[in-house]
Formats: C-alpha cells, structure tokens, sequence
C-alpha cells in the first residue's frame, strides 16, 4: 500500500498530467433539479451523449396525467424489452388521473433517489431512471440485464459422482446456486463496494447464526479498507485481501464448484462472489481444504479415504522422486539394491550432464510442455503431444542426453502432481520440487531433510484469517477429523472449532 | 526493517551452503563397484596380497545398448599394506575411483586365516565406511585370488547376482552359515563362543571318497557337467579371531540348528532306513520353535540341557514299508529318527569339546542367565568352562507329514 508521501512523490517524479476533477465530482453530488431540461441536459453531459451510443433518454408524456417524463437506461445492459413493457407503454397509456407514477409503471421494484451520483450508479447498474418535470427525485425500475454466459459444467475440478455444475460469470447466478443448495433464512447475501472507479461490488454470503461474528467484523472491514480503481474479479481480490502475498501456499480457497461452497458456508466459513468471476472465495481456509476434493464426501467411505490415501502418496511423490533420485545417486549410492545401482551407473555412462542437472533439464521441459499445452490453441494441441512424448521422451534418450531412467522418475513426479486439483497448491508442489531438488544437490538426502522440516515449521506457523494453516491437526481443535482421511458421515457431528461458529453441533448423532 | 533481517538471514543461509556442501558428491558412473574382495598372506612383495573382483555396470544390466563385448567384470592382484589404501593403489591400473558400496563378499585364504595376525587386518573392515557390516566373510581353501579368478558362473555371469544367490541358498539349506562381518565382530568380541564362515573351494579334491551326501567339505563333492565347480559347503571355525578348525556340511547344519540367532527353518536331510539297512529316506526337518536350553551350575561345572524341537516330515519311502497307515510302524520310524538325530548331535557337541574347545552356536548367550553380574559372568570364563560341560541333548520330535501320496505300492504283489 502507498502512503500519500510515497503517492506524492511518486507524482513529482512522474510528472503525471493529472487534471483536478473537483468540478465533476461537485456536480455528481447535488440534488436532481426540478426542471426536467436542466436534469437532461447535465446527463447528456455527464454521459456524452449522443456520442456515447448506448446511453439512451426517452422522452414522453405521462398519458392522462400530462406530465413532461424521460426514461434514461443504457440499453446494452437493460433489457429493453422489460423497459419498453414494464415501464414505457404503461406511463403512455396510463388512463387514470388520480395514479402515481410508481402504481403506473410494472417494473418488479421502484425506488426513488434523489441525488445525481445515486441515479448514475442505477443507470451503470443496468436499471431505468425516470425523470419528471417538476420532481426532485426520480425513479428507479428493476431493468437490469448484463449478458453473460449460462451455467456450465465445472472443468477445473472434475469429479464423477455428484453435481456438475459450477458458477458462471454472474453474481445472481451464483447466489442462486448456493441458495438452490442452503433453503435458510439465515443465508444472507451482504454487499461490499470495493473499488472506487469501476464500483465493483462483492457480495459476502455467511450463515448468519454460525459464522463468527469477529471473524466476519474483521473480513468486511478488510474489504471496505479496499483502495483501488478497479478490482475485476475474484482472482484478483484474492492477491488483495489475503495475507501472505509472497507466501508460496495459499491461504484462500478458489473454488468453482458452488456445492463446495455451500458445505464450507454450513461448517460457518464466508464465501466470497462477484461478477465476473466463475468462482467463489472461501475463507479462512486450511491446508486440508486445499488437499481435499469434494469427491472424497461424495464416494462411499473405503473409497473416499483410498482416494485421499492415493492423493497423499501422490503428493510425497511429487515433491520427492526427482529429489531423492539426485541424492541418492549423488551421495548415498549404497542405499539402492545393487542391480539398480548398475543398471543407473550403466545408462549414464554416456550421459554428458551431472544427474542434477539431466534432472533439471527434464524438469523443465515438463514444465514447459505442460505451460505450452495450456497456451496452445486447440487445433494445434495435438502438436504438444508429439513433441513431448516423441522428441523430449525417446529421442533425447537415444541421443544420449538423458538417461531413460530420469525419463521415468520425472514423468512420475508430474503425474503425481496433477493429483493436487486445487491450482495454487498445485503451483506450490511444483515450484518446492524444484527446491528439494537444488537442496538434494547440494546436501543429499540430509538436504531434503532439513528443507522439509523447515517446510513444515513455516507451514505450522502460517495462518489464514487468524486459524492455523495444519487445523484441526495440529493444533488441535475439536472437528468432524476431516484430515488426511474422513471419518464415516454419522460421527462428523462438529463443525470445525478453528472457526469458533455459534454452533458447533451439526447433528445431534444417532437418533 | 523486517525485510532487512530476512535479506541477512538469508545472506548468511547462503554463506552456511558453502561452509558444507558437494564435496562428497560423486556421480554413480563415475565409481568402479567392487562386489567381492580377497585377502591372501603375501610371500615377499607386502604384508598382504589384495584382489579385487569389479564389476562392469555396461554388460547385462540394459536391455539395448551398452557394451555387451565387454567382460562382464574386472579381477585384479595387487600387494598393499592393508584393503583401505588399496582403492587408490589400484587406480594405477583402474581408471575409476573404487568403491566398496556394493560389495557383498570377503574371501580370506585358509592360509591367512590362520594366521595370528588375520584379526589386525580384518579390523580394518570396522573402520571403512563404505564397508557395511552384512558383508559375508568367507574363508577359501586355495589361494582368495586362485578363488576368484577360477570361479566363473556359466548361468549367473554377473557377479554380485552370483553371490547373492549362492549365499541366500546356502544360507537357507544351511550347509553355510549366515557369516556376515558383524556377527564376526560380535562373536570375537564376546570371546565365549566360535564363529563360523562359510567354506568354499573352487578347486577339485579327487582324493574323497564317497560317504554321505552332507560331510562334505568344498571341493570333495564329485559334481560333473558343464557347471561352474566352485562349491560353498562347510564352514571354517574361528577361536579368537584365528581359524583352528573346519565343519563339513552336516555339521555346520547341526550348528546351526542349535543357534536361535539363526533363521534356519527347514533343511532335507537323508538318514538310514529303519527297515531296510540297504536305503536311506530323505526327511525334512523343521524347526518351527527356539532350542530350549536349561543350564546349572554345580561346584563350578556345567550342567547344559538342550531340547531341540523338530517337526519331521518323511519324504520317501525306499524301503516300500508303508509307515505311513501303520502305527507301529511309525512309533519305529520315529524311535530310530530319534536316535540318530540324537546321537549325531552328540556326536557333534563332542567334536566342539574335545577338538575345537568351544561352542559355535552361541550357547554362551542362555549361560549368562546363571550369573548376576557381568565380573562374575566375565571371571567364569565361559569359553574355558564349556569343555568339561555336561551336555544333553534331547530331540523333541512330531511327525508331520508322509510326502504328497502316502501309500506306495506292494512291490511284491506287483513282481509276483
């Protein structure tokens, strides 16, 4: 964050052509006039229209009660059907005299404002401001219509048992969703206004007789101190609200899926949704939610905890093989049966490069297809393949530039890695393999040893909105035990204790 | 500030890697592996006469590729002061650094075996770290270095498979005994009973004769084919750290049947056929439960009995008796197993008394139960006691199965 003496600073040297904007911002805050003229025409100022093309004024005359009225609406995000039905043909055919303008239009809500910023906010919003003659305030009618796309399968987090759809880019959308799943009264939706230029808005969903109310106190005020322009989406608030930004695990959960959501509300997290993002933010969250899948609830328990099993395995296989390999033929060759220590001495033997180092350049070249598969268009993703596997796998052994051995304990080490479906740790894995790596070089085994357990210091010391990063493992805490494994659904009767919830019984056991 | 303390502690993080560091580091391909060592008595040249069986990791060990012209290993004689330096003197001819990591044998000549000064080199072996301590020790008839560049598997050509088979099956039929470098420490040092090593020759003795198919010693068993001829059978006794006598194979079976620190669990054997003296039967002894050993001590002399359990499965028939569906059959059977087991174990512990004056089972382990502390256990001096011992033994035997078919047929109602 700037200090103002920084900002100033900043300005001096830049010498930046900033033209004071008092003028504009005087003439948003005062009230609406009277005369519809002067109102209209500091609009189509404020607006520039007509150069602006999807601002639009109406003008018209209220039928029977011979009023001087216009409708402002941009039309490309109100759905000008609704405005021509709800609120046009109603205020030109109105045949009683003695009606309000608010029993006479059919839009689903009316409010009125009274100052101009406000009904500019209504109109960005995609709603229809009327304007009349003689009226210190307007009204606002319920247009509203961004286009957007329409509920999709989830394709980040795939699983096969359970439901499939996964957020989209709208807001109401997504509410919608998680309402669908929590029938509660209790589920509010608060609004926060986040950034100051494009007015983004998040809204702040929580159970409200579970969650933690410092907890919550403490999220919305890291929202509302929020001082930016423009905060698009949710990826990006995620860098803005978390606390460790330099930390190489996250702290806040990204997930797409909204059943996932909707569990963690009812165990009285705070999940986070804004427009434009297909996703939500979970908060606080622990090491565990990001290693877990909801697929793991979702099978029966032996298949559950086998599924975790496996993703346990798979994440020690990942962060070790290629580290292990180093330290092993590096410093500790005695440990390997000796037909394996041949067999490796033997494939080497015209290899040219240090085992570190043949390990590094298949490292690489992993993450590089694997970085291309992601950027490449579709039409030419079968190319990767064929690069990959043909010309990195085969021909860079037959060239004698990696031993066929490396071939495999990469290969394995990247196919484990994929077994973390959550993106941030995913990155994390990856990025501390090539840690251990250097620290198997330098060290052997005795390295990595020492790494890991300075890795597990700092994880121990991490904390996400003030709850340990290991909860409900170390410390403990009282929870369902949903750890490394789970337990059978019956005993999850807690809601986790990391989280202080109002209630922390979720079932009352066996009936 | 903050970020200041984390840039020096990282600064200094830095500085520690290059205080320790790569020095170690040695790439794999870079090593020439030695897999079995031997220690021969130099006549003028050095104390001792060093070989030194490496392995070439190109030849067998990759599908496709590599160097399948090469020979398979490397064997070279050299005179040294002692096998620790040998790594580097050997490199005037090999152009690798020597490593001892994958060794899996050392072979000491009969000859430096006996030596009073055997135990100075083999202490070395202590203090080598490549040197793990389950390496076997093996004593060899000839020369180690007549041993080694005699011995060429025809099936097995690579040598540290060819060692680890032949030890794992010997170990388990049990005609070698389990004679690693730390038991040898370890009996030496207890100086209360003997060590074992296991005995091989790949020299033919012609002059044997044949008796019975287990009191070999290496190179006495007439074996002919194509086969390589090198034999592990027996064992080589060690008082002291010095070689004073030698086991044939029965005999070191026996040995080790008796040890509970041994595995061994079940061996096949051949004893005389109670109803015919022409045949013998081939039986299988197992050994499913520990020696149950009992000791007092009476006016300073020992009182040692032994029960050994056995389950016993009888796998011919050569006699065509029929045992099997005849209990007074079986009640012979099992009377006449007992007493020839008994009497060879006899046989045997009187072997150990008389000619070796100590026990190479172990035994001393269940004696330290009678004594109270370890002066007193230390001042009984066990390996001077144990010749006077009184020692039963008593075979505990069950009878287990009779072979797959039970019956055989009634050879003279067939030949009628």
């Amino acid at each position: 964050m700037w200090t103002p003496l920084q900002r100033k600073k900043l300005k001096q040297k830049l010498q930046l052509p900033e033209r004071s904007a008092s003028k504009d911002i005087e003439l948003k805050e005062q009230s609406i006039s009277p005369l519809l003229n002067d109102c209209l025409s500091l609009f189509k100022n404020i607006y520039s229209v007509p150069d602006n093309k999807d601002v639009q004024i109406r003008e018209l005359t209220i039928n029977k009660l011979e009023m001087q009225a216009a409708a402002v609406f941009i039309n490309t995000i109100a759905d000008t059907k609704e405005v021509e039905d709800r609120v046009i043909q109603p205020l030109l055919l109105n045949r009683d005299e003695n009606k309000q303008i608010t029993d006479i239009v059919t839009a689903q809500t009316v409010k009125t404002v009274t100052i101009v910023k406000d009904a500019m906010a209504e109109i960005n919003n995609g709603n229809t401001v009327v304007f009349v003659e003689g009226m210190t305030k307007c009204f606002v009618l319920n247009t509203s219509n961004f286009q957007s796309r329409a509920i999709s399968n989830a394709e980040d987090e795939v699983i096969l048992k359970g439901p499939k759809e996964a957020f989209n880019e709208k807001a109401v959308t997504n509410i919608s969703l998680v309402r669908k799943k929590i029938r509660n009264e209790n589920l509010i939706v608060e609004s926060v206004e986040i950034s100051k230029r494009s007015k983004n808005e998040v809204f702040v969903l929580y159970i409200k007789d579970l969650v933690n109310d410092e907890l919550l106190g403490n999220i919305k005020k890291r929202l509302s101190s929020l001082n930016a322009d423009a905060i698009q989406n949710l990826s990006l608030l995620e860098q803005y609200i978390e606390e460790r930004q330099l930390s190489l695990f996250p702290s806040i959960l990204y997930t797409e899926r909204p059943d996932r959501a909707a569990s963690f509300l009812e165990d009285g997290h705070i999940v986070l949704l804004m427009d434009n993002s297909p996703a939500s933010l979970i908060l606080p969250a622990t090491f565990w939610s990001f290693f877990h899948t909801p697929e793991e609830h979702y099978l029966r328990f032996p298949f559950g905890n086998i599924t975790r099993a496996l993703r346990m395995a798979a994440l020690f296989i990942a962060l070790f093989t290629s580290a292990i390999y180093v330290s092993i033929t590096n410093y500790h060759s005695e440990m390997i049966p000796p037909d394996l220590l041949l067999a490796i001495a033997s494939t080497r033997e015209k290899v040219p490069f240090p085992a570190v180092v043949e390990i590094l350049i298949m490292e690489v070249a992993f993450e590089l297809i694997r970085e291309a598969g992601l950027r490449v268009p579709n039409p030419i993703g079968p190319t990767i393949g064929i690069v990959g596997a043909l010309i990195l796998g085969e021909a860079a052994v037959s060239a004698n530039i990696i031993s066929p051995i490396v071939i495999i304990v990469v290969a394995l080490g990247g196919l484990c890695s994929f077994s973390v479906s959550d993106i941030n740790l995913n990155y994390a894995v990856r990025f501390i393999k090539f840690i251990f790596i250097s620290a198997a070089g330098i060290f052997g085994i005795y390295g990595m040893t020492a790494l890991f357990i300075m890795g597990i210091f700092y994880l121990v010391s991490l904390k996400s909105f003030g709850v340990p990063y290991l909860a409900p493992l170390s410390p403990k805490y009282v929870s369902s035990g949903d750890t490394m494994f789970r337990t059978l659904l019956k005993n999850e009767v807690f809601r986790p204790g990391y989280l202080k919830p109002k209630d922390i019984v979720k079932k009352g056991g066996e009936n | 500030m903050e970020k200041r303390k984390i840039c020096n502690a990282l600064i200094l993080l830095l500085i520690a890697l290059a205080l320790t560091g790569c020095w170690d580091k040695k790439e794999v391909e870079q090593k020439a592996y030695v897999i079995g060592l031997g220690l021969d008595k130099s006549e003028d040249k050095g104390p001792i006469n060093v070989t030194l069986l490496i392995a070439n990791p190109e030849v067998g060990s990759q599908q496709t590729g590599g160097a399948q012209n090469e020979p398979v290993q490397e064997i070279i004689t050299l005179p040294a002061n002692d096998f620790i330096s040998v790594k580097n003197t050997a490199n005037v001819v090999v152009a690798r650094e020597l490593s001892y990591d994958l060794m899996e044998i050392i072979i000491v000549s009969e000859e430096f075996a006996k030596e009073k000064e055997f135990i100075r080199w083999m202490y070395d072996a202590a203090k080598e770290r490549e040197i793990r301590r389950d390496i076997f020790l093996a004593v060899s008839k000839e020369k180690a270095s007549e041993f080694i560049k005699k011995n060429k598997p025809k099936v097995e050509t690579r040598p540290h498979k060819y060692f680890q088979f032949m030890i794992r099956q010997g170990i388990q039929t049990g005609l070698i005994p389990k004679s690693d470098l730390h038991r040898f420490f370890k009996v030496t040092e207890q100086d209360a009973d003997l060590f074992l090593a296991m005995y091989i020759s790949s020299k033919k003795d012609e002059s044997t004769t044949f008796g019975n198919v287990d009191q070999y010693l290496p190179g006495e068993l007439d074996i002919s084919g194509s086969s390589n001829q090198t034999q592990f059978i027996g064992s080589a006794v060690f008082k002291e750290g010095i070689m004073i006598g030698k086991l044939n194979g029965q005999e070191t079976r026996i040995a080790q049947t008796f040890d509970n620190t041994s595995n061994i669990s079940n061996v096949m054997v051949t004893y005389p056929d109670p109803f015919d003296e022409d045949y013998k039967i081939a039986i299988r002894l197992i050994k499913k439960h520990p020696v149950d050993v009992k000791m007092s001590l009476q006016n300073g002399r020992l009182n040692i009995n032994m029960e050994v359990p056995f389950t016993v499965e009888v796998l011919t028939d050569p006699s065509m008796a029929n045992y099997a569906t005849d209990s007074e059959k079986v009640k012979i059977l099992k009377e006449h197993l007992q007493s020839t087991l008994e009497k060879s174990a006899l046989n045997f512990i009187k072997k150990t008394q008389e000619e070796l004056k100590g026990n190479p089972f172990s035994l001393s382990l269940h004696g330290r139960r009678l004594f109270s502390t370890i002066p007193e256990y230390e001042d009984f001096d066990w390996m001077k006691s144990y010749p006077e011992a009184d020692i039963n033994v008593k075979v505990k035997m069950e009878l287990g199965e009779f072979g797959k078919q039970t019956k055989v047929i009634d050879l003279e109602k067939v030949r009628d």
